[in-house]
């Protein structure tokens, strides 16, 4: 941010950190098309993925840290996470705001969310252990979203500059929802990192939890979008989702690259990491003093 | 893999693929108990900083400026524009001030103060109590009103809301940026650092005191703005109110202001509340909000926006009536749950505590 040019890493990582709140956005999406990137089918759809996987990931994520907030010993760290979970909830309703609209418009992905809830609520739910077995659980759990945080910062800061989307006349609606959303991703992109270093901070968690997350996203992604593409009843005639379709979106800028993702996830194995060093504060906090969702967010009078 | 029964009735996807990722799962989960035998132990971290007053200054009609000194005498963390202190007073009261001096210096923190005769009692002690000499606890500084590097501003500032901008306009002057300043007050002695702003270039600087100009209308405020500029706003809420209500304009690309989280309980009674998981009774006051009187026993409970919307702060609801303040709870859900960052209840109401 401004004027720390002259300071050393670490504080310019303190001073990187700004005080998280909510804010209190909504959205409005009548008529808006189910592939909202005109004539962009694919891309519309892996994006699209957001709003059917999230909601309930996100739920995940704030269970997570409401339950490990007793075992944090730092103050301005603990007001961190109560930031991060509001910002996240508020995450969650606003995809699940276009995953009701999108069941209006015919495109059910009951089938796919009732996958995810399975596989947050039980296959990575709380158990009935011995205290001891609880903690190590919650901290593994805690230390996967760390690294899912990386990626959804990663996508963050990849929106924040994707001026392809515009180009390509993508509903600005959507976008305002994808980028605010990015830039709180950007704004909180430190809390589950430097939790999971106050907790435990061993390299070799790190990268398990992280190549834990990354299969898992990966996963998940890819049986998301092709659910979204062989059930939107406007897709006529039907398509097939193909691995090269990411190669041709990449290379246009409507989503990220192969080699992004991977690169994405090369920094987060790096011993040196931080994700100060990730994206600009910045820039995430321009976009949300601009941000139409997010200026008229919290109006008092409202 | 032993499930909580709540969930017994989620069923489980079909196939083979499902089932080898719950045997997955389950040798992971050894792997991750195994994996916490090493985990080092939780270290806590303070804080919190011992600060003496070493300077207070009057700097307007019921404006002091205190210069803060750390008790250890070591260089204190860097800040920027816009950020402010946790001050503990000697009586426990808790109060935020923004740092108003020279982020580069890094011996002491400067705050400004406005003495608020009617107000929370924060302000006259720190008027009334703090000499030079007298000790205080600091935690911070945090940031709450990011300062962005950007070619242009607009700088608004209402009386006492001057302290965050200060910086801000130095820095901005430092980097040879376009920038104005509207300064409103209610007279010119109420407003502090006058003198200073006086002498910087008058293009740049409108000091506009309501006793002079009357009370200033947000077009004419935004008029002040070189193009596409970040305007930084602090002052009081209808102030801050004015300038909203002429977003979006023309001129203005971002609009910066401090949010003040949890806004005052209006029209509240006192009440009960009793935790269910330990029968402790605790009490809430008709000004207090359940969730402040709750934290009290209970510190780790998850909380966040303290405005209703956000949802963080629900819990079940056992027994009582409840009065729903909240914005983000549907009617099915309030049948036995409540945000007690703002609902409310009347006599007593048992949570799921």
């Amino acid at each position: 941010m401004a004027a720390a040019t002259h300071l050393h890493a670490a504080d310019r990582r303190d001073l990187d950190r700004i005080a998280l709140h909510p804010r209190d956005v909504h959205f409005e999406w009548s008529d808006l098309p189910l592939r909202w990137i005109p004539r962009e089918a694919f891309a519309s759809h892996l994006l699209n993925v957001l709003h059917i996987l999230l909601p309930e990931g996100e739920r995940f994520f704030v269970k997570v840290f409401a339950e490990a907030l007793p075992l944090i010993k730092d103050d301005q760290l603990r007001e961190d996470v109560l930031g991060f979970i509001g910002q996240e909830g508020i995450h969650a309703s606003a995809h699940q705001g276009v995953q009701d609209y999108f069941a209006t418009q015919g495109l059910d992905a009951g089938g796919y969310v009732r996958e995810v809830e399975y596989l947050f609520r039980v296959l990575l739910g709380d158990r009935h252990l011995p205290m001891v077995k609880q903690d190590e659980w919650l901290i593994e759990r805690l230390a996967i979203v760390a690294g899912i945080e990386h990626v959804t910062a990663f996508l963050g800061n990849w929106v924040l500059n994707s001026p392809a989307l515009d180009a390509a006349g993508a509903d600005p609606r959507m976008l305002d929802l994808l980028r605010w959303h990015g830039a709180e991703e950007v704004e909180h992109r430190a809390v589950a990192y430097d939790v999971f270093m106050h907790l435990d901070g061993r390299y070799l968690r790190r990268a398990r939890t992280y190549a834990v997350a990354a299969f898992g996203l990966c996963w998940l992604w890819g049986r998301g979008v092709r659910y979204l593409v062989a059930n939107d009843p406007s897709l006529v005639p039907r398509q097939k989702v193909r691995f090269r379709d990411l190669v041709r979106s990449g290379r246009r800028g409507l989503t990220p690259t192969y080699g992004d993702i991977v690169r994405c996830g090369w920094r987060y194995f790096q011993p040196s990491y931080h994700p100060s060093a990730e994206a600009s504060t910045s820039q995430a906090v321009a976009y949300l003093a601009g941000s139409p969702a997010a200026v008229a967010a919290d109006q008092p009078d409202r | 893999m032993s499930v909580p029964p709540e969930l017994a009735g989620l069923s489980a996807p079909k196939g083979a693929m499902w089932r080898a990722l719950r045997t997955v799962v389950t040798g992971y989960e050894k792997v991750s108990s195994f994996s916490g035998r090493g985990r080092p132990p939780v270290r806590a971290v303070a804080r919190e900083r011992l600060m003496t007053v070493n300077d207070v200054r009057p700097e307007a009609h019921g404006v002091v400026s205190l210069r803060l000194v750390p008790v250890d005498q070591r260089e204190l963390p860097a800040w920027l524009p816009g950020a402010h202190l946790d001050l503990v007073l000697p009586s426990g009261r808790i109060r935020q001030y923004s740092l108003c001096g020279d982020p580069t210096e890094r011996a002491c923190f400067r705050i400004a103060v406005r003495r608020i005769a009617d107000g929370a009692g924060g302000s006259i002690e720190v008027h009334d109590t703090l000499r030079p000499g007298t000790v205080v606890r600091v935690r911070g500084p945090r940031n709450a009103f990011p300062f962005i590097p950007v070619a242009r501003y607009l700088f608004v500032a209402g009386g006492i809301g001057i302290t965050p901008i200060r910086p801000m306009v130095h820095d901005a002057i430092r980097r040879g940026t376009d920038w104005s300043l509207v300064y409103t007050g209610r007279t010119r002695a109420s407003m502090p650092f006058l003198t200073e702003f006086a002498e910087l270039p008058a293009g740049r600087v409108h000091i506009c005191p309501d006793d002079e100009f009357g009370v200033p209308d947000g077009k004419s405020v935004l008029a002040a703005a070189p193009d596409g500029a970040a305007l930084y706003c602090c002052g009081p809420p209808a102030m801050i109110a004015t300038i909203r209500a002429e977003i979006p304009a023309e001129n203005v690309a971002t609009l910066h202001y401090e949010r003040f989280s949890a806004p005052p309980v209006v029209g509240g009674t006192a009440f009960e509340i009793q935790l269910a998981r330990t029968g402790v009774l605790v009490a809430v006051r008709a000004e207090q909000s359940a969730l402040a009187a709750v934290r009290a026993v209970l510190p780790d409970i998850a909380y966040s926006c303290r405005q209703g919307f956000c949802g963080t702060c629900s819990v079940r609801v056992l027994g009582g009536a409840v009065e729903h303040r909240d914005r983000c709870l549907t009617d099915a859900e309030r049948i036995d749950a409540m945000a007690i960052c703002v609902s409310r209840g009347s006599g007593r109401i048992v949570l799921d505590l």
